[in-house]
């Protein structure tokens, strides 16, 4: 680590005080000096507390380990919609920066990075000694490149451009001219026209990963250039894939202590059906369940198998989509039938039925205890009388509700609870169910659906991927113009207390409006076989391959 | 005879372009290509985006043309997309556009490309077909003499207590679908709930190394379900033959029973369980689908699931082909074993 | 309130007895298939003085003791039946209350039966089914599920709980498990205990038999008329039409089943309206069936065909069209008070009718081809009689008894089918009690709760297989005439 003490962000010291004032949690702290460019060990430094020790001392070197995962296609990381895709591309392909379940980024092909004091302008700086497994050495060019990447919105599917909107110029729908600058073969500086404190989470998201200048997504399996210690070996869609050591490529990983112990990785498909992983684990096929879900944590815990756990931010929302017309009206743009709505539900009850108590009740905010800016808004009354009463004063008691869901387990279960819960409050209700392969068609149009979101770093993140005015993934059809401006005034804070007071009106919005029901926040699990290490469920699917291990 | 089987295999592709025909008009309609472009582009991606995702790949184009291309008969496109790169349906990745053959199409031989597996039609699907071979072999291994003989057994004396018993097993036998026996076989004999943990409750290990161990629940759970038809078509056959004239005589002579129901009985009971378990190969594909689906056995039944769900074109297309082969041919087999076994329509 | 035991105070006697004659009768049954491979054929010799000689020996004995030991676990398997009826609630652990639930059923079935076996003589081949023991249990099992379904479906009788409605503290809970207080129910009790929505299993199963029993028997009927509509003239006419005919019908059965669901039940393809189009094409063949069959034997007669005609097809008429008109499909043209039926799963329903068409289709062909050389056709021909009338009312009555218990079978096919439907998420609601789908559902905890997953099983089970039973004493006593 080459921190250089100096040069700490004014905020993250701030920060630091409040932490230690208690004002802050840890993990927040953690998250918002780390997203500054302080490295870990300062940061908890800043604290007076030791960073977690690396337990890698009794790692084996080498051995095989099988991971149950669906294999998907391999496609232009940009366009990866499934962190499965990404262990498999992680083998070869990396990122700049990883984000650690206690809430810090750790740099990896980055050494290190800072913002300005208004968090428009970011120095990342490249790491050095680092080599594509050509032997070319790795430089500032290629950052520049992979991000200019990031920031074309004209490729289908490129999921990173929403990450870097704000480099984005909108006449064009590609990066503004002189956002990316290359200062020297190791420095590159980011230049946003609106303060964004979000670009370095945004890095450190699963399709983030880094290809070369020279990159082919239609061949990339069989050039597999990257920076990588792995290369495939056999990659079959739905069945199998195999990552095996590159022997002659020096990893620079090797020498910053980084891992990677295992020799080859192999990844089986057991399908999407759980119990199909279960009876593999039980068959002995498998060291590793990508991830566990309901009542399966307790098969496999007992069975003996070792669970890892960590709360997320993770969460499924059952939404009204305001702007949907059901016989030729809109249902909820009445802000009463959504309130009713949320009134009729108990979040605990459908965290017990829905995610057998995996997880803690959430209060329809979208924001919670593990974003750094959440604010504590307390959540509407539970009151099934009082939601039938409210509905019927909005003359829709008769009005049948149909409520679509995806076809799985914890997301269908959880809008099953939603629609009896309703259904005991006196609301006329339907439930409809649409396989996983044809329930993203509309996703964002449903009337009345539920939707998993994936954990953000940030709280301003998710609100503005979701519920800002005409935004593309924005599913409640939310469109609140007070509700924009407090969001981009949250997005220009880096003060803490500033920024919660912002937040706490945001929340409020979302909690009177009804724009949602957010019932809950997941825990995600994953079990190893006995005797695996490093294997740890992290809270925002990041690939990490080189922290698996055999117990020696 | 000849001319018999060529009449045969004019009606078999006759029947496979119809086939075809409808599975490709199913699988390109407007929101199944949506569902195609979201699952390959961006399960989020926008309505612009899956339009233009669809027309730079050919999929826009009036559907008896894009037929004609699959089928070899119209050039195959070649389409400059708004995001300026070109692409061809003939061109192969990593190459220049430029080598590409005009045609590519099933008279090329080109069965496509399916679009879950990143890979050529032509070197997944006979991975797979090898798989359900294995699978199927030893489901007939075990499925017909077990079968014949509970039939036989049932048979040869109708009406008694055996008959019963082994009917009533057969009955139920055939009134317990895939789904119900597989849950079943897996709960008792894969867990350690009743301490029978004697078999895998997942098969994608067999693929490569079938093992009893591995193989044995997803062969046995087939073969109940086809086992109760097939014998009780054989019981019905064994008990006519032995009211039939020529058993009569000889009993009366005094043959053993045993030697009249292996010398005489036994070759005319088994003629029309043939031609039943001839037809019941391609019924036995919807059984194979929901045990490999079961059970996780990379075969035929596993990949349509897989290429049905993912409106996988041109897999679909090479699936239909082959189960209408399937089961053209097993009819085929079934007439002119029929013929052979059966001496009074062999003579004249 | 204590969770209920299997069997109450009831258990402490009848269980061991029940154990006991079990385990004999299991015993005496196998030794005496394994004699009878070595014993000489049944000969029963009757004596000079007219009383028949039984065997003996070693078998002989077996058998009766098979016969008396059967009775005796017969007596005591009704015992569990009939002894709860008069005891308190609970006391019978969860059999007594399972029984006691289904008593309309038991007693519907009880008058069924006796009526039927007075009358036997008077109702065809419906009163020779109760000759044979086969068809007699296979039409007890059949028609206990139909019973189930009618009370369940009609009366709002046996169910204990709403079957959708999830009680916090449920979930997986053991059979008999007590209910928290204030729950809605009729009840303190989950009989069958929770499934993993908390929901009780005993009343999801009993609502599922409605699903199942009005649905595969009506898809069932439905495609019988359009495999006789269109089976009989090829049979009968051959030629040009029977070639394009078995064509189509071949064509539609070298699909593999399960593609052809995955191609038609998706909700991509009902949003194109094919189902709906599909449902009006095939729905239209009993309209002209029945429209054939009174013209062609009273064309005649006008006006005694119009008396009749006119309103029977005025009813088909308005049925078929509330049956195609959906809402929210493209044939939506009902105003809603003349729509009778909001078939939500029209598109399961129609699929399931496209698959079994074509066999039927085959048979009756295949029935017409051999049933037109016979002399009661040459006669009605050369009576001068119409095409039509010949084929409906001289071939068709002629082919019942293989239709009749094709019938059966396909009934259960059907029902299977519609499980395989469930198995596969495909097309139903994912809170639809079906059996098939519950099944599913219980599958994938099988693993530590085996209880949500049986019931469903064993439901299915005996209903396809009263079903067969039922379809083999049909066929028995069809081959007696």
């Amino acid at each position: 680590m080459t921190h250089d003490n100096k040069s700490i962000h004014p905020a993250a010291l701030m920060y630091a005080q409040e932490e230690k004032a208690g004002k802050l949690s840890r993990r927040e702290f953690l998250t918002r000096t780390t997203a500054l460019g302080l490295t870990a060990t300062a940061a908890y430094g800043l604290i007076g507390a030791a960073a977690p020790a690396q337990a890698a001392g009794h790692v084996q070197q080498g051995g095989t380990m099988r991971i149950q995962m669906e294999v998907r296609g391999l496609k232009d990381p940009r366009t990866f919609d499934w962190p499965q895709i990404s262990y498999y591309a992680a083998g070869w392909l990396e990122y700049l920066v990883e984000y650690n379940n206690d809430g810090s980024f750790t740099p990896a092909l980055l050494e290190s990075w800072s913002a300005s004091d208004d968090a428009t302008e970011y120095t990342l700086n490249v790491r050095q000694g680092v080599t594509w497994n050509d032997g070319t050495p790795f430089t500032a060019a290629d950052v520049a490149f992979n991000i200019t990447g990031w920031c074309d919105r004209t490729v289908e599917g490129n999921s990173m451009a929403g990450r870097f909107a704000a480099l984005i110029d909108p006449a064009t729908d590609k990066a503004l001219e002189g956002a990316i600058t290359v200062v020297d073969d190791y420095t590159v500086v980011l230049k946003s026209p609106v303060p964004d404190i979000s670009l370095i989470a945004g890095m450190a998201d699963y399709p983030a990963h880094i290809v070369p200048q020279d990159f082919d997504a239609e061949n990339m399996l069989a050039n597999p250039k990257g920076t990588g210690a792995y290369l495939p070996e056999s990659l079959e869609v739905g069945v199998g894939g195999t990552l095996v050591r590159n022997e002659g490529h020096d990893w620079w990983g090797y020498a910053a202590g980084k891992g990677a112990f295992i020799d080859r990785f192999e990844f089986i498909d057991y399908g999407t059906d759980p119990s199909a992983w279960v009876a593999a684990a039980a068959a002995e096929e498998v060291d590793v369940i990508y991830e566990t879900v309901g009542d399966f944590v307790d098969i496999l815990d007992g069975m003996g198998w070792e669970k890892s756990e960590v709360a997320s931010g993770s969460t499924v929302v059952i939404r009204p989509n305001q702007l949907a017309e059901v016989d030729g009206m809109q249902p909820y743009a009445d802000v009463r039938v959504r309130r009713a709505i949320a009134m009729a539900v108990d979040p605990a009850v459908v965290l017990e039925l829905g995610n057998a108590n995996r997880g803690v009740p959430a209060r329809n905010q979208h924001v919670g205890p593990m974003h750094p800016e959440w604010a504590d808004v307390p959540a509407m009354e539970f009151d099934p009388a009082g939601a039938l009463a409210l509905l019927t004063e909005a003359g829709m008691a008769d009005f049948e509700m149909d409520i679509i869901s995806i076809d799985d387990d914890w997301r269908k279960n959880s809008t099953d609870a939603v629609a009896a819960q309703l259904r005991d409050a006196g609301f006329n209700v339907k439930r409809t169910i649409i396989p996983g392969s044809t329930f993203w068609n509309d996703w964002t149009k449903y009337p009345f659906s539920s939707t998993d979101w994936n954990h953000r770093p940030l709280g301003t993140q998710i609100l503005a991927l979701a519920y800002r005015t005409g935004e593309a993934w924005n599913e409640s059809g939310f469109a609140n113009a007070e509700f924009d401006a407090l969001l981009a005034e949250a997005n220009s804070l880096a003060d803490a207390d500033a920024r919660r007071e912002v937040m706490a009106k945001l929340q409020t919005i979302m909690r009177d409006e009804g724009v949602t029901l957010q019932p809950y926040w997941r825990s995600l699990y994953r079990h190893v076989r006995p005797g695996v290490v490093g294997g740890q469920m992290n809270i925002a699917y990041l690939p990490r391959l080189h922290e698996f291990g055999f117990a020696a | 005879m000849g001319l018999f089987i060529l009449r045969r295999l004019g009606i078999m592709v006759l029947t496979a372009l119809c086939l075809t025909f409808i599975v490709f008009w199913l699988t390109n309609l407007a929101p199944n290509l949506e569902k195609l472009a979201k699952t390959q582009g961006n399960a989020r991606m926008s309505d612009e985006a899956v339009v233009t995702w669809l027309a730079n790949r050919g999929y826009s184009q009036p559907l008896p043309i894009k037929y004609g291309q699959w089928l070899g008969v119209l050039p195959g496109y070649v389409i400059e997309g708004t995001d300026g790169d070109v692409r061809a349906r003939c061109s192969t990745p990593g190459e220049p556009l430029e080598t590409a053959p005009t045609f590519c199409g099933i008279l090329q031989g080109d069965w496509g490309y399916s679009t879950v597996a990143k890979d050529e039609v032509t070197s997944v699907l006979p991975v797979r077909l090898a798989n359900t071979g294995k699978l199927m072999f030893w489901v007939l291994i075990i499925m017909i003499p077990s079968a014949l003989i509970i039939g036989i057994l049932a048979g040869m004396r109708e009406g008694s207590r055996t008959d019963r018993a082994l009917s009533t097993t057969a009955i139920v036998s055939t009134a317990t679908p895939e789904y119900v026996s597989g849950v079943i076989l897996i709960s008792f004999f894969a867990t350690g709930t009743f301490g029978m943990q004697w078999f895998k409750g997942v098969a994608s290990g067999a693929v490569s190394d079938a093992n009893f161990e591995n193989f044995f629940l997803p062969v046995i759970t087939i073969s109940l379900y086809a086992i109760g038809y097939i014998a009780r078509m054989t019981r019905a056959s064994m008990a006519e033959v032995m009211t039939a004239q020529y058993i009569r005589t000889a009993r009366l002579k005094g043959v053993s029973f045993p030697k009249i129901v292996l010398k005489h009985a036994l070759r005319n009971a088994l003629i029309a369980p043939f031609t039943v378990i001839m037809l019941q190969i391609p019924w036995l594909l919807t059984g194979v689908v929901i045990v490999e689906s079961l059970f996780v056995y990379q075969g035929f039944g596993w990949e349509l699931v897989r290429a049905a769900s993912n409106n996988d074109i041109e897999m679909l297309l090479a699936i239909s082909v082959v189960s209408v082969f399937v089961v053209l041919v097993t009819q085929l087999i079934s007439d002119i074993g029929y013929v052979f076994l059966n001496p009074r329509i062999r003579i004249s | 309130m204590d969770a209920l035991t299997w069997t109450g105070s009831l258990g402490t006697f009848l269980n061991p007895a029940f154990m006991l004659l079990a385990g004999l009768l299991a015993v005496a049954i196998v030794a005496q298939i394994v004699l009878s491979f070595f014993a000489a054929p049944v000969t029963l010799q009757s004596n000079p003085d007219g009383t028949l000689e039984a065997r003996g020996g070693m078998l002989g004995l077996t058998e009766t003791a098979v016969h008396y030991l059967f009775l005796g676990t017969l007596v005591v398997v009704v015992a569990y039946i009939v002894v709860p009826q008069v005891m308190p609630y609970g006391a019978a652990g969860i059999i007594g209350e399972l029984s006691k639930r289904f008593l309309p059923v038991w007693i519907a079935l009880i008058s069924l039966y006796t009526v039927s076996i007075i009358y036997k003589r008077k109702l065809g081949l419906y009163g020779k089914l109760f000759d044979s023991t086969v068809g007699m249990i296979g039409f007890g099992l059949v028609m206990f599920w139909v019973f189930t379904a009618i009370f369940v479906g009609m009366f709002d009788m046996i169910a204990t709980h709403d079957y959708l409605s999830q009680v916090s503290g449920l979930k997986n809970k053991l059979p008999g498990v007590a209910v928290p207080e204030g729950t809605e129910g009729v009840i303190p009790h989950y009989l069958l205990g929770g499934d993993n929505l908390a929901r009780d299993i005993f009343s999801r199963m009993v609502a599922g038999s409605v699903f199942v029993i009005s649905i595969a028997p009506l898809a069932t009927i439905f495609a019988f008329m359009v495999g006789i509509t269109l089976g009989l003239p090829a049979g009968y006419y051959g030629g040009k039409l029977d070639t394009i005919l078995s064509f189509l019908a071949n064509l539609i059965l070298a699909f593999p089943v399960i593609l052809l669901f995955y191609l038609l039940v998706t909700p991509e393809i009902v949003l194109t309206g094919i189902p709906s189009y599909m449902a009006a094409f095939l729905f239209v063949f009993p309209l002209i069936f029945f429209g054939v069959l009174l013209n062609s034997r009273y064309y005649t007669q006008p006006s005694k065909r119009n008396a009749i005609m006119i309103p029977v097809l005025g009813v088909l008429l308005w049925l078929y069209l509330s049956i195609i008109n959906q809402p929210g499909t493209v044939i939506n043209f009902l105003p809603a008070w003349m729509d009778l039926f909001d078939i939500s799963i029209l598109v399961v329903f129609v699929s399931v009718v496209f698959v079994n068409a074509p066999t039927v289709f085959r048979i009756v062909r295949g029935l017409t081809l051999d049933l037109r050389t016979r002399d009661y056709v040459a006669a009605a021909q050369t009576r001068g009689e119409g095409a039509w009338y010949i084929m409906l009312w001289e071939i068709l009555p002629n082919a019942r008894g293989p239709l009749i218990v094709d019938f059966c079978l396909r009934i259960g096919y059907t029902t299977i089918l519609l499980g395989t439907l469930g198995f596969f998420g495909l097309g139903l609601s994912s809170e639809s009690p079906d059996w098939g789908s519950t099944i599913n559902e219980g599958r994938k905890l099988l693993l530590i709760f085996a209880h949500p997953a049986l019931p469903p099983a064993v439901a299915l089970l005996s209903l396809v297989l009263g079903l067969n039973l039922l379809a083999d004493g049909l066929r028995e006593e069809s081959l007696k005439d």
